[in-house]
């Protein structure tokens, strides 16, 4: 042995022998959670969940771009109800009138404060979170679609079929007489 | 000697208590202080405890222990550069902390020089010089070949040696 192999061992006891008389720390548990990589395999785990993620973001997204534009979480409801106020439109021009836009444009204007007004009735439309009085969900799209549990409906009923549609509120008939469209050069 | 069941939950306690210190003991030679030697340690025994069930008395326990804690260390050491560098950054404009009393008692030129070998080397000195392992012993404790254990031992010694001005 060498002299350094043995200075190496006296320092080493002189040092590191103290370290027994400390007193035994309590043993750390080991920890008990369990990684996504664990749950879900390696790295399938971070896939895994990016597929997610972009799924209910897109999910998501399409809702919300489909209740902004219609007022409704249906399309198809909006879209017919378009579609008809077009024909009428166009039934209510006389021989030689052109344009029928400012007809389709009222409709849609009272059926934009119809929606906004109903959402506001069932706490959607600022997205302000519950109203105690009607229970809406506060989710800021104005898609007049709250959650209200006073209403009649009863989504466990596998009979029922009819799709959700839009309540538009009664209007004053004098405000909304016959359309008047000039007639163009 | 002492023997063990794996997966016994009270030989597991039992194993804590005749093993800490001896396990502290090789990680101080190995991480830069006292605190992160002790937590170096914990995470050890963590680690072994999670292994317990699989554990096969074909070694002995602690050679097994140290197994694990040499592994923690080198993982430790491993990150040492970037929490001494989110430090640095902490104490900007600071003055310098004193040292800690804990570890004034356990400084010394030796224990400081041996902090600067690269973990395996410091690992098979205290193996070998403070827990009294022989190469072999140290050789099946690591899984390297016997003659890895002396290269180790023979590089080491020839820093220290350098360092020291021996």
């Amino acid at each position: 042995m060498s002299d350094l192999d043995r200075e190496l061992e006296s320092e080493l006891h002189r040092a590191l022998d103290p370290l027994s008389a400390a007193p035994l720390p309590p043993r750390r548990l080991a920890r008990t959670h369990m990684p996504a990589r664990t749950v879900l395999g390696g790295a399938g785990a971070a896939l895994g969940l990016k597929i997610l993620s972009g799924v209910a973001v897109a999910a998501a997204a399409v809702t919300v771009a489909g209740a902004a534009t219609t007022g409704s979480l249906n399309p198809t409801v909006w879209g017919q109800q378009v579609t008809q106020q077009v024909a009428s439109c166009k039934a209510q021009l006389a021989d030689g009138q052109h344009g029928i836009g400012d007809c389709v444009s009222t409709f849609a204007n009272q059926h934009g404060q119809a929606v906004a007004s109903s959402a506001r009735q069932h706490g959607n439309g600022n997205g302000n979170g519950k109203d105690k009085t009607n229970n809406g969900n506060g989710n800021g799209s104005g898609n007049g679609n709250g959650s209200d549990k006073s209403k009649s409906h009863s989504p466990k009923d596998p009979t029922t079929t009819t799709p959700p549609t839009v309540e538009i509120e009664p209007t004053d008939p004098s405000s909304h007489g016959p359309v008047h469209v000039t007639p163009g050069p | 000697m002492e023997t063990y069941e794996a997966g016994s939950e009270a030989d597991f306690e039992r194993l804590y208590r005749n093993t800490y210190h001896r396990i502290l003991g090789t990680l101080v030679t190995m991480v830069r202080d006292r605190a992160t030697a002790e937590d170096c340690a914990q995470e050890t025994f963590e680690r072994a405890y999670r292994s317990w069930n699989s554990w096969r008395p074909d070694a002995p326990v602690e050679a097994w222990l140290h197994r694990i804690a040499i592994n923690v260390a080198i993982s430790d050491r491993r990150h040492q550069g970037i929490r001494q560098a989110g430090e640095i950054i902490r104490r900007l404009g600071r003055p310098e902390p004193g040292p800690d009393p804990a570890s004034v008692a356990e400084h010394s030129d030796m224990l400081a020089a041996m902090k600067k070998l690269p973990p395996k080397q410091a690992a098979a000195l205290v193996l070998r010089h403070y827990h009294g392992y022989s190469n072999r012993e140290i050789a099946a404790a690591l899984g390297v070949p016997e003659q890895t254990v002396a290269s180790r031992l023979g590089a080491a010694r020839k820093h220290l040696q350098a360092v020291l001005g021996r």
